[in-house]
């Protein structure tokens, strides 16, 4: 058993990691933030030049045949810097909506012009409550004389306003809660019918709502819910390992603050009540990591169950919240503005809370499996 | 990272399991079925660990000179799998986890020969004599005291926590050898080859679930060999030390915390909700199983993360943080099963809980063993360290203090 990265893995983190400290320290970023860019234009163009945008792909789609575990040892990196840069909304999501698309033109040509940096595409798939499962999908298309048109609306669409293209999620037949009739589509971005509502989210990637009215559509791939969970599986995963990156940062920065601030005369980690606080932020990080790198060798395995990325999900909310809401109240005032990367690290993991469900229905789906047998 | 399916793991995987059938008696099953804490009933322990013994199995953990199986991880894991799905009883820790790993360590070669055969077979049960009166998490301040005279050390004072002592024949402690220097330094580690000697009384304590477990031993001049030490005089603090890397954290739970949801979920099936249905499809219990089994499911990654060498279980709070975790997952389960034998958890059994009683217990084992389960496992949290003691060793790892 060996959940360790290859070599070749801790090469890509490390010089990921280089490149991004040279460009994309706090301040660098924050200052991002503040202009109209959505992300860093520089930032991606290096990480297709890393081969980040390549990872997951088959090689004869023109990717480097990566796996799971190459998304999550670069997720962790992405998390440690706060990138905005929407690296699993297009590659991870909709590249592999993409490549479930096969004998697609439209599809495989877009997905060369991903893996090669040059297009931006987005996965539209929240429909409010997280939409955990492929089942949850209520918005339709209709197939009429043209081809098939979507008419509904979704929601936290990473990436959207600045897409060419975006994948979305729909039902060919039934309602909300039948695990029959899914269907990926893909609509271009400027086709008549298509409104955005853009915005920042808390953790500041760029993402809109959209409105789709009769909007022609290309259908991508139907009887597709295994494809769709399957999707949402690698995303959760993907998004869970940006939140440890996160959390490991958090981690670090919360015991070298209390080793230096001084309170009544000495550092305030020699208080019992909050070195307690740190051995519980460590013992969760342990927790969500150990979880994370597990679940990624399942994965990897092409053994991972429903149950284990619901564990994944849940777990790695709960232990984050527990780690970033001790990391403000360890820093004190100064851990509650906008000044320092606490708070924005914090804002990370809160985001991934709620996306793909919340903890309680993943905790829910664990109880009612639980005691399933041993992998 | 590579977490394959290995067809020779499932060969293995099948023999396992048709041992695991056949071999335990009808008494090591129901022993198995009324464990209550980390220590099985005494007598069926024993012996099943003989049985295991004679097919090579005792001690998975061990380096295969020594007797140990030469196992894998995977392989410890499928077997762990496979003990716990039958309910099997745990086999005793003081010999086979603590004492005889820290004997192949740190022994001589006399005390390996004359010990480990017997910690293996099952025929030496080893008290555990560290804890004193006012000396618990605080070890370094015991006081029993052992001044050498001749070939003998005289040992002079009480121990505490000893877990059966009433039954044991051996018994491994700490006594204080030295008062000079720091507490820590004059603390020396000793083998007992018998709980017998003249001048050693021992005495049951009746625990809050009604059993017998824990002793208290008293010594008053008892003249040892001094050849039952291990390491130097006043030495001790390091070579227990060394110890508790064990007690803290060398084997495999995860499996058996599993049966411990598969059991909760199943007994659950049998409850009715008072919102009507039954608890298992309750939307709050489903919730709440969901969370303990997540985290039961976390620490099994970090037990495997930990056994495979990952570099983050080569922090030195690695074993304290196992510690903590088990233990208050451990106490979780335990309150989920009192609340799913809810009134069937109120009445005290003594006699029908005991192995081979033939008194029928009023409900089922299930009701039977919950609250005698959860009233022992608030001392998990005490034993070994509090876990207070173990976050004192997590935080002390994180920098200046």
């Amino acid at each position: 058993m060996d959940l360790t990265y290859t070599s070749e893995q801790q090469a890509l983190r490390d010089s990921l990691s280089r490149y991004l400290d040279r460009t994309y320290t706090f301040d660098q970023r924050q200052e991002l933030l503040r202009s109209d860019r959505p992300w860093s234009g520089d930032a991606w163009k290096h990480f297709t030049e890393l081969g980040l945008t390549a990872l997951p792909f088959d090689e004869e789609a023109g990717g480097i045949g990566g796996t799971m575990a190459d998304i999550v040892a670069v997720g962790e990196i992405l998390g440690e810097y706060l990138c905005v840069e929407p690296y699993v909304s297009c590659v991870v999501l909709a590249g592999q909506a993409l490549r479930a698309a096969t004998g697609s033109d439209p599809a495989s040509r877009l997905l060369e012009a991903v893996i090669g940096g040059e297009a931006q595409v987005a996965f539209a798939h929240e429909e409010g409550a997280g939409t955990p499962a492929a089942a949850h999908v209520a918005l339709t298309a209709r197939e009429g004389a043209g081809g098939h048109r979507l008419t509904g609306r979704k929601e936290l669409v990473l990436g959207a306003a600045q897409a060419s293209a975006i994948v979305v999620t729909a039902r060919l037949d039934g309602a909300a809660r039948d695990p029959e009739g899914l269907a990926l589509l893909l609509v271009d971005a400027s086709a008549p019918g298509i409104s955005f509502r853009e915005y920042r989210t808390i953790d500041g990637r760029a993402a809109a709502s959209v409105d789709l009215q009769d909007v022609p559509a290309q259908l991508l791939a139907q009887d597709a819910t295994e494809v769709i969970e399957e999707i949402i599986a690698n995303g959760i995963i993907a998004l869970a390992a940006e939140a440890v990156g996160a959390m490991n940062a958090l981690l670090r920065q919360t015991i070298e603050y209390a080793a230096t601030r001084q309170q009544f005369g000495v550092p305030i980690g020699s208080f019992q009540v909050l070195a307690h606080r740190m051995a519980n932020m460590k013992m969760a990080y342990l927790n969500a990591r150990a979880t994370l790198l597990h679940t990624t060798a399942l994965a990897e395995a092409g053994t991972v169950s429903a149950v284990d990325t619901a564990v994944l999900k849940a777990q790695v909310a709960r232990f984050g919240r527990t780690i970033f809401e001790s990391a403000i109240q360890l820093h004190g005032g100064i851990g509650t503005t906008d000044e320092l990367p606490i708070g924005h690290y914090a804002k990370r993991i809160l985001a991934f809370e709620p996306m793909f469900g919340d903890p309680d229905f993943h905790l829910r789906a664990v109880g009612a499996a639980a005691g399933v047998p041993a992998r | 990272m590579n977490l394959d399916r290995d067809p020779a793991l499932e060969a293995f995987r099948t023999e396992v399991a048709a041992f695991l059938d056949t071999a335990p008696t009808d008494a090591i099953r129901e022993a198995g079925r009324r464990t209550t804490s980390a220590f099985a009933p005494f007598d069926q322990a024993m012996q099943w660990q003989r049985i295991l013994n004679d097919k090579g199995w005792a001690a998975p953990g061990w380096p295969a000179e020594y007797g140990g199986t030469g196992w894998s991880l995977e392989q410890r894991y499928v077997f762990s799998e496979e003990y716990a799905r039958r309910d099997l009883p745990p086999l005793l820790p003081n010999g086979l986890q603590m004492v005889g790993p820290l004997i192949i360590d740190k022994g001589t070669d006399e005390q390996k020969k004359r010990y480990l055969p017997g910690i293996l077979s099952g025929a030496d049960y080893w008290t555990q004599g560290y804890s004193e009166p006012g000396s618990g998490s605080d070890l370094a301040s015991l006081r029993c005291s052992a001044v050498r005279d001749g070939d003998d050390y005289v040992i002079n004072g009480s121990k505490i926590w000893t877990t059966l002592a009433h039954r044991a024949n051996r018994m491994f402690m700490l006594v204080r050898t030295s008062t000079d220097g720091p507490k820590q330094a004059g603390i020396t580690f000793l083998l007992l080859d018998r709980v017998d000697y003249p001048g050693m009384q021992i005495r049951p304590i009746v625990n809050l679930a009604g059993e017998e477990e824990q002793c208290e031993v008293f010594f008053e001049d008892v003249r040892v060999p001094a050849s039952g030490r291990v390491g130097e005089e006043n030495d001790g603090w390091a070579i227990s030390k060394h110890l508790l890397t064990y007690e803290r954290g060398a084997s495999v739970t995860a499996p058996r915390m599993r049966r411990h949801l598969e059991q909760i979920r199943a007994a659950a099936r049998t409850v009715p909700s008072p919102y009507g249905g039954n608890l298992a499809d309750d939307p709050v219990f489903q919730r709440d199983l969901g969370e303990v089994a997540a985290d039961v499911i976390s620490f099994e990654c970090v037990e495997k993360l930990i056994h495979s060498g990952h570099p983050m279980a080569k922090d030195p709070a690695t074993p304290s943080m196992n510690k903590v975790l088990g233990s208050e997952i451990t106490q979780r389960l335990t309150v989920l099963r009192t609340r799913v034998a809810g009134v069937g958890a109120v009445p005290r059994q003594l006699e029908a809980i005991e192995v081979g009683s033939g008194v029928e217990p009023l409900g089922s084992e299930f009701e039977l063993t919950a609250m005698p389960w959860y009233l022992n496992s608030r001392a998990t949290t005490i034993y070994a360290g509090t876990n207070e003691v173990q976050r004192d060793l997590v935080a002390r790892t994180l920098g200046r203090r």
